[in-house]
């Protein structure tokens, strides 16, 4: 006969104002193999816990349930409680009395709340009584860190992991670190020039001993599992030797072909063998294989015969890398939403029409115009600028139902850069509502607006459109009522920011989650910001969604912070619910194989004492698996069981009923 | 066609790698075809095919005969619709595609049932499967015997089945229920249907599993419901509609409807047909991260 004692919490008054918490233990006692019940106040609170254990070791009891709040929140206290008792802690099993029960039954009499319950309390102890002993599952940690994306929060991560004497690997799809970033020209509200702060952290990890860098490359295909992963990376073919080349440049400037800049948003011109920006690292070109002449129709050939170190190589493949892992921080950072959504606007239709990041570029003194303000239609100064705000965010018609966040900050920002350029400049800004929450950020946007002079119109722009060369821009003006038509020179759109195009697959790679944006999921929004629900993969900056840079760099840092955490021990406890196949009723059908989302099952050979195979079985990997349980609904023989949730417990829950 | 049939068959044996060829033959009576299994090269004589030849064979090839398994390799005379089981088989790794050899007959329709033979093979005495068969000419095969036969199915499945599905589908939920717990409580649990189906090859079926037990026994309503509607889930997106199920069944509860439904659905669905693919398995119980649909993500 099992000596079980059932605890039931009465939460304050959470459980006990729609619950007779005394009248549920009185019941409880009554059921064969319930030797002690406990109606109590505050079980988590730490004489509840004391008084739990106290009562397991003194009653010898071989199991608990504690009828409270969901297992989410104390489950593990529980768990722990009981070991320190003696006992399993997978003999520990909790009732949700209070958040599927006393929070959603507002009954004051307690009837339906009370016999509930019951029913629930008397489920978990039918299970408890099969339940097993299991003992947590050990693996060991391969203690390197792979981090995707060399933004600021992917080298801030980099950066933190290395520091902490741990090896990384930073992959990056373009030629060059740096991300959307190393684009910016001012940062707001201190007015730092970006590429001064970006370009240190970038030459850091490039110069790091314990991070190695993979640029222009992409992460093909993830196996493993947490502490254990196997990353298979593309390097995609540079046609150049990373080791003979210096970067001197004169493939470059010898270079007779020119496509438009992607670094610089198409405000100019690059050569066919490039770096993206002169700050690049590593400083080494890459090959537009698209349009190189040479590689496509083997004509031209002038950059190799300039090259001194020889480093030029136009028969170079993409070379597949494998690399294992222990943890992964992913951070591959946003996109501009495309602005071509926004034909009113005119967008790629007139010329002087831009986005932010291209404003970014025209004032920075590293930009095409050397940080002048010049239109790009014909480099004259504009005399005024208008800023659109919300183009795409807040628009769940056209665009995007969440805010981009930091584009008030960002217009205000451009307003000043635009009139400590160009100071009897008119900056005009539509908006609908200026956030500005933040450290100095409100005091940031009223220096914009009261101190700098920019005009501020709160509404929103129909369209824009071109008269007498100049950029008609027509719009509301809520606060006077009135409608109004601007005259201006330049107009510029603050789109939304989107996940980064082919986010979503990366995520079905990696086997995280993501949401209807494609911006990846957090475990918790609040309380796991940084984890996923794939252990040993972390999330930083704006791939989770909108995100400044000091967000963006404390996320990289706390995802580190979570990776040493992980890498300071060797070995990993693994909760022991995992699949288990009873081999002996396996009919090797693979249904099982194929349907598991982990990769987890495969197949195992059974031999005879001869060391012959005489039959085929399938076979988990406790490593990989994570109970999800599909491969239990896909067995038709019903051969795999899940440890604690086994087919008997079921069925004993549901019996009770 | 049979002459030829035996030379392959004599052809085969001779060899010496086929140890046995599993057809259809005469019983001793010479009133019914009944399964023969040939093992010797003198023996072939007492192969056949012709219209009564309905059963399929493809179940002599499972698990469920582990003395045929232990003859050696087997060459197995199959229609069209036969080696959509056998494909399920190879799929589902329950047959090694290397170790079977598939003598493919081009066919002109079974009848249903051989009572029904008057002589003559009329649409009538025809299943729907043959009705609106794509596999006259055998799809995966090993050898062909027979001459090419000229057929093009349906756009839409025909015949009395279908006709009956389209139907009974626009009916309500409560008349739908009603049908097949009548249907289903005449089930007297002999298992037949299970016995005679090629895809029920499990080592213990869940209805055998009495820790715990999931279904009753007893031939009771609500076991009975739930064995037969289990079975059905079961064989969803692999049933190839052979209609052994219901030809087996001694209270004639149309099984081949409850089957044929949840294929067309599954087509419909996932556009997915059983027993055209020997790597395929149904796209329900395939995880694949490009996958259409999101729940899973």
């Amino acid at each position: 006969m099992p000596r079980i004692g059932v605890f039931v919490c009465q939460c304050g008054n959470n459980i006990s104002s729609t619950v007779d918490t005394a009248k549920v233990a009185e019941e409880m006692s009554k059921l064969p193999g319930v030797v002690l019940t406990e109606d109590y106040k505050f079980m988590c609170s730490s004489p509840g816990q004391d008084m739990l254990k106290e009562t397991v070791a003194k009653n010898k009891l071989d199991g608990i349930v504690v009828a409270a709040c969901s297992p989410h929140m104390h489950e593990k206290t529980f768990r722990k409680a009981v070991e320190k008792a003696g006992l399993n802690p997978y003999k520990c099993e909790i009732a949700n009395i209070r958040e599927q029960c006393s929070w959603v039954h507002h009954d004051t009499t307690k009837k339906i709340g009370t016999a509930k319950s019951i029913d629930l309390t008397r489920m978990v102890l039918e299970r408890l009584k099969r339940n097993k002993n299991l003992t947590k599952i050990s693996i060991p940690v391969n203690k390197r860190a792979l981090v995707i994306g060399g933004g600021i929060a992917g080298i801030q991560a980099a950066i933190d992991i290395a520091d902490g004497g741990r090896d990384v690997i930073l992959v990056e799809k373009e030629p060059s670190i740096g991300g959307n970033m190393a684009k910016l020209s001012e940062t707001f509200p201190t007015m730092d020039c970006s590429q001064c702060i970006m370009t240190p952290k970038m030459v850091e990890a490039e110069l790091h001993d314990r991070i190695q860098l993979y640029t222009y490359s992409e992460v093909e295909k993830l196996d493993g599992y947490i502490g254990n992963f196997s990353v298979t990376i593309r390097k995609k073919a540079r046609f150049v030797n990373e080791d003979l080349c210096t970067g001197c440049g004169d493939c470059w400037n010898k270079c007779p072909f020119k496509a438009d800049s992607e670094f610089e948003h198409g405000l100019t011109k690059r050569k066919l063998i490039y770096t993206p920006f002169p700050q690049s690292v590593p400083n080494i070109p890459v090959i537009d294989k698209e349009r190189c002449p040479k590689i496509l129709k083997d004509k031209c050939g002038l950059c190799e015969k300039v090259c001194q170190p020889e480093a030029i190589d136009y028969t170079q493949e993409d070379e597949i890398v494998v690399e294992e892992v222990g943890a992964i921080v992913v951070a591959t950072g946003y996109n501009l939403m495309d602005e071509a959504r926004f034909a009113p606007y005119g967008y790629g239709k007139l010329k002087d029409v831009i986005n932010g990041l291209q404003f970014e570029r025209l004032a920075s003194s590293s930009g095409p115009t050397g940080g002048e303000i010049q239109r790009p239609s014909d480099g004259k100064v504009p005399e005024s600028i208008v800023f659109i705000q919300c183009v795409g965010s807040r628009d769940e018609s056209k665009g995007v139902s969440y805010c981009s966040k930091i584009c008030c900050m960002y217009t205000a920002k451009h307003t000043m850069l635009y009139k400590h350029k160009v100071h009897d400049g008119q900056a005009y800004v539509f908006y609908m509502d200026i956030r500005s929450g933040g450290k100095r950020y409100e005091e940031f946007t009223r220096r914009a607006i009261e101190q700098e002079g920019a005009m501020y119109l709160r509404g929103r722009v129909s369209r824009v459109y071109e008269k007498n060369g100049k950029l008609m821009v027509q719009g509301a003006d809520t606060l006077s009522g009135s409608q109004v038509v601007i005259e201006a020179d330049m107009v510029v759109l603050a789109t939304a920011l989107v996940s980064r195009q082919g986010a979503d697959s990366l995520a079905q790679k990696l086997g995280i989650g993501y949401d209807k944006h494609k911006f990846y999921s957090e475990y918790h929004p609040k309380l796991k910001p940084v984890e996923t629900i794939t252990g040993g993969i972390f999330l930083a900056g704006s791939c989770v969604g909108p995100m400044d840079i000091p967000e963006s760099v404390s996320m990289g840092s706390a995802a580190a912070s979570k990776v040493q955490a992980l890498f300071s021990a060797d070995m990993l406890d693994r909760e022991p619910i995992t699949s288990k196949v009873r081999e002996e009723t396996c009919n090797a059908c693979w249904d099982c194989v194929t349907a598991c989302p982990y990769v987890a099952i495969s197949k195992k050979e059974i031999k005879n004492r001869k060391g012959e195979v005489i039959r085929m079985v399938a076979n988990v990997n406790d490593g990989l698996c994570t109970g999800c349980g599909t491969c239990i609904a896909a067995c038709r023989s019903k051969t795999i069981d899940l440890a604690g949730y086994t087919d008997e417990q079921v069925y004993a829950a549901l019996n009770a009923f | 066609m049979e002459d030829q049939l035996r030379e392959k068959a004599k052809e085969l044996l001779e060899g010496g790698e086929i140890k046995v060829v599993i057809g259809y033959g005469w019983n001793n009576r010479k009133t019914r075809i009944t399964p023969v299994f040939i093992t010797k090269a003198e023996d072939v004589d007492k192969l056949v095919f012709n219209a009564l030849c309905v059963n399929n064979l493809s179940i002599y090839l499972t698990r469920k005969y582990k003395d045929i398994q232990a003859m050696g390799k087997p060459a197995i005379v199959a229609k069209g619709c036969d080696i959509k089981n056998i494909v399920v088989c190879i799929s589902e790794g329950q047959v090694e595609r290397d170790n079977v050899h598939i003598i493919g007959m081009t066919c002109s329709g079974v009848v249903y049932k051989q009572e029904l033979w008057q002589g003559e093979l009329k649409d009538n005495i025809m299943p729907s499967k043959c009705h609106n068969c794509d596999v006259r000419n055998p799809h995966i095969t090993d050898s062909v015997i027979g001459d090419p036969v000229d057929f093009t199915p349906p756009e839409e499945p025909a015949g009395m089945l279908f006709d009956k599905i389209r139907e009974f589908d626009s009916k309500p939920a409560s008349d739908r229920w009603e049908f097949w717990n009548e249907h289903f409580t005449r089930c007297v649990k002999c298992y037949a249907c299970r016995q005679v189906c090629t895809l029920c090859y499990c080592e213990r079926c869940i209805t055998d599993k009495n820790q715990p037990q999931w279904i009753e026994t007893s031939a009771h309503p609500r076991g009975n419901m739930a064995w037969n509607l289990i079975r059905a889930q079961h064989l969803a997106g692999r049933c190839t509609q052979c209609g052994e199920c219901e030809r087996a069944c001694p209270v004639n509860i149309p099984l081949n409807m409850v089957n044929s439904k949840l294929a067309l659905t599954v087509k419909e669905s996932f556009g997915y047909r059983a027993g055209y693919d020997t790597e395929e398995h149904p796209p329900m119980i395939v995880y694949k991260p490009e996958d259409e649909e999101d729940f899973i993500r």
